[in-house]
């Protein structure tokens, strides 16, 4: 059984279809021993990848891809990376990107696959401005 | 933000199921944004607010 529901399907096909170019969706996840979550987060991002051909999910495994690990920097599972053009957006999810995470999870991909940033000119202009390593946690919940 | 600036990376916490990270943040309500460990930002601002506050240096306004 689907977590989407085929009017919600219909509406998030319809705010992807603005992607032009292909995103992957990196998910490390550890079958064995690992987090109960990690099934939930593939679903989610299967679901979100039958929504537009130029969307796909590729399994890392947690324990033993530890080559893409290193590169992105991951640490913990289920863990999302991703990527534009095969480029790293250095945008990543940590859990089951479920409830109130699904909806940014949903925009990163947008993002991603579009290029568009909709951030207000002086925002982007501060944002040029950094140039030490700056990491953003934001901590969400499912309900 | 991180898509703007490649010295700039973003990660969406599930705080329920990331516990150890959930205590060690001290995240007792969401949304709750923590900046390079240091800075944090409780609720949702309006962006100009938020780039303001997590753009801001840890020791603080200088001057």
């Amino acid at each position: 059984m689907g977590l989407l529901s085929a009017s919600d399907e219909a509406v998030l096909r319809q705010h992807l279809a603005a992607i032009d170019t292909p995103v992957s969706l990196l998910l490390f996840t550890q079958t064995i021993g690992g987090s109960e979550s990690g099934p939930v987060a593939k679903q989610v991002l299967d679901e979100i990848a039958a929504l537009n051909d130029k969307i796909t999910v590729v399994e890392k495994n947690f324990v033993l891809d530890t080559g893409d690990r290193t590169t992105y920097g991951v640490e913990r599972e289920p863990s999302i990376v991703v990527l534009r053009n095969g480029e790293d957006t250095r945008m990543r999810f940590l859990g089951a990107p479920t409830g109130y995470e699904f909806v940014p999870l949903v925009e990163a991909v947008l993002l991603a696959g579009t290029g568009k940033v909709e951030l207000e000119p002086e925002s982007e202009q501060k944002l040029a401005a950094v140039t030490t390593p700056t990491n953003i946690k934001v901590f969400s919940t499912p309900t | 933000m991180a898509f703007s600036n490649p010295n700039i990376t973003a990660t969406s916490i599930e705080a329920t199921e990331l516990m150890d990270l959930s205590r060690r943040f001290r995240v007792t309500g969401v949304p709750k944004t923590v900046v390079n460990d240091s800075i944090e930002i409780v609720g949702a601002l309006p962006e100009p607010d938020f780039i303001e506050m997590a753009l801001q240096s840890p020791d603080g306004p200088k001057g």
